[in-house]
């Protein structure tokens, strides 16, 4: 498993997935749900990342 | 500001993470050119993003919000006439150079070119360098985690330099420009929703420029006259100084950003690196300066957010705009992803620093002038051991740092005494065959030199003026750039002078090492999009319209 796209969507997606989960917080002065569009931009970059390595082997 | 259990898990999962890549590199080691080199292996996507990333060290992050705050959106002049020009001269010119050599190393391409006194004067002064840039960027992180965390200063520079050297040890260069991608990706996730966020809470580009003094939001407009833009310099400081001087300085002769170009797989890739690095390099600013902009615009709403102030003297703390904007606008969650890309950004760098310093140290110091002629294998063992003793000194760099702040200040002022001629130096050596060695070492003190004498004689906040103050600079930013224009003239000047006296070395032993007797490979057979210089054009091409648009 010499392929860095492998955990590096591994991460992203671990991450993107613990963001989705907290997703309703919210910071002092934003009404944004940024953990949620967070989380699902980096679940995004890592299903890119996972499908780039799989195409690649 | 205050983290979460969410938080910690994102921090524990990153760490997780990269001492795993350290494992999964491990076994990739064998000899001391993979530790070292990674023995020209590396794919050309993974050496671009690393080429940047170690680069990005959290005093970059941090220190590039700060002078938005500070100088304005001209602080995008770092990247857009100074980084990514020298990256795509790099790639061009003189990369076929580094490569075509087979040097191990900067140093090394020295002594092929010159002699072994200029490669040991470069060697020694890198090695030093580095470890002491690693020591103060962690004194910094220690600092920042402690006044915005209220961590323990020694346990957050403990842990981050236990995990550096857990996977710089276990994987060697290799395993760091691995890491440096993943914390490259990281950085670019964890801040630009800051960014943006930030920005739209300040009213968007209009609302930040409505609310700034006019030179704030511009890049050109102010500076044809020194004294009408917040940074004091005007153009041709500006673009020969930090443009021309210190940016190609760095990016084309620092063997920090060098080493991870020269462990591409192949000579093509080795040229494409920094040309595909410039792309993202383009689009930091927007990353990494606009908060700072955003921040000083946030402060003067009525917006819920004060810009940071010093305790005691009262005047604007620009470091801390970075995170104190992240306690603002990110929730827990994204505070631990923010706060692990801070931490990742300064593990690309410090892990950057120990494995050129590791290499330097094994090739151009140890087996040049201490043991030569022994197995491989000792070397390597001496490498590993070296990765340890680089991450103590740096550590011990760090207290001292704490303790003596002047005498860091000091050092950093004498290095970049040192570095400011280089470029000069390279530029006659590569792409003049008559340049000697004698002329390349007298150059190179002279520049120092000439840059000690500008600090002596003039002034800047405060600064400099130690032989005898003849001249004011409204800012010391100013004060750097004419520091090593002049260091750059000198050097330049006395290393033509000294060449045309002394004896060049004969034809035959300069091939592959100079312009004109080297073969640059042909990349006609290759498809448009890997040519180096369509690549290059089009980075051109988009460097102009940012320049325009941001005017």
């Amino acid at each position: 498993m010499s392929d860095l796209r492998i955990p590096i969507a591994l991460f992203f997606g671990i991450t993107g997935i613990l963001l989705m989960t907290v997703g309703r917080n919210h910071a002092a002065l934003t009404d944004a749900p940024v953990n949620l569009y967070t989380g699902a931009a980096m679940l995004l970059f890592a299903g890119v990342m996972a499908w780039l390595a799989r195409r690649h082997s | 500001m205050s983290l979460g259990t969410i938080d910690y898990a994102v921090l524990a999962l990153y760490f997780g993470f990269v001492l795993g890549i350290g494992f999964m590199m491990r076994c990739k080691v064998e000899t001391s050119a993979d530790f070292l080199t990674s023995h020209h292996s590396v794919p050309v996507w993974i050496t671009s993003l690393a080429f940047i990333a170690a680069n990005l060290g959290a005093q970059e992050v941090v220190g590039m919000c700060a002078s938005g705050a500070k100088y304005g959106w001209m602080t995008s002049h770092f990247y857009w006439v100074g980084a990514v020009p020298a990256m795509l001269f790099i790639g061009v010119f003189m990369m076929p150079f580094y490569y075509g050599s087979k040097a191990r190393s900067v140093p090394e391409y020295l002594r092929m070119r010159f002699d072994e006194k200029t490669r040991a004067l470069n060697a020694a002064s890198f090695a030093v360098m580095t470890l002491f840039s690693s020591g103060v960027s962690m004194y910094a992180l220690g600092n920042l985690f402690h006044l915005v965390l209220g961590w323990d200063f020694t346990a957050s520079v403990l842990l981050s330099a236990a995990i550096v050297l857990g996977y710089t040890f276990l994987g060697g260069l290799t395993s760091a420009i691995y890491n440096e991608v993943l914390q490259f990706f990281l950085i670019v996730l964890g801040f630009s929703p800051l960014a943006i966020l930030a920005v739209l809470k300040a009213g968007g580009w209009e609302g930040m420029r409505m609310r700034m003094a006019p030179a704030m939001t511009h890049t050109w407009k102010y500076l044809g006259d020194a004294s009408q833009n917040p940074m004091g310099i005007q153009v041709f400081g500006m673009v020969a100084g930090l443009g021309f001087v210190l940016s190609f300085g760095y990016w084309c002769t620092d063997f920090l950003v060098v080493q991870r170009a020269m462990a591409a797989d192949s000579m093509s890739a080795a040229r494409r690196t920094p040309l595909v690095a410039a792309f993202p390099k383009m689009i930091m600013p927007f990353i990494v300066i606009a908060p700072g902009l955003a921040a000083m615009a946030l402060g003067q709403m009525n917006s819920g957010y004060a810009f940071p102030m010093k305790e005691g003297t009262g005047g604007p703390d620009y470091d801390m705009a970075l995170t104190t904007l992240m306690a603002k606008f990110y929730p827990s969650g994204m505070l631990g992803v923010g706060l692990t890309a801070l931490m990742a950004s300064f593990m690309s760098g410090m892990a950057g620093n120990v494995t050129a310093f590791n290499t330097v140290f094994t090739y151009d110091l140890y087996q040049s002038y201490i043991r030569k002629g022994a197995p491989d294998s000792h070397y390597l063992r001496v490498a590993r051991l070296t990765t340890v003793g680089g991450v103590a000194l740096s550590i011990a760099t760090a207290y001292l740092a704490r303790q003596f702040n002047n005498i860091m200040d000091l050092l950093q002022l004498v290095f970049s005494f040192v570095n400011a001629p280089l470029f000069a130096t390279f530029l006659l050596g590569m792409f003049w065959k008559r340049t000697t060695g004698h002329g390349a070492f007298t150059g190179l003190l002279a520049g120092t030199m000439a840059a000690a004498a500008t600090h002596g004689l003039t002034v800047a906040e405060g600064k400099g003026g130690w032989i005898s103050p003849t001249h004011t600079f409204p800012s010391t930013m100013a004060q750097n750039f004419w520091m090593a224009i002049f260091a750059w003239s000198f050097c330049f000047g006395v290393t033509i002078v000294v060449s045309l006296m002394t004896a060049p070395k004969p034809e035959a032993e300069l091939k592959g090492l100079v312009y004109g007797l080297t073969e640059v490979p042909s990349d006609e057979h290759e498809p448009w999009y890997r040519r180096p210089l369509v690549l290059a054009g089009i980075v051109v091409v988009c460097l102009i319209a940012l320049n325009a648009i941001f005017w």
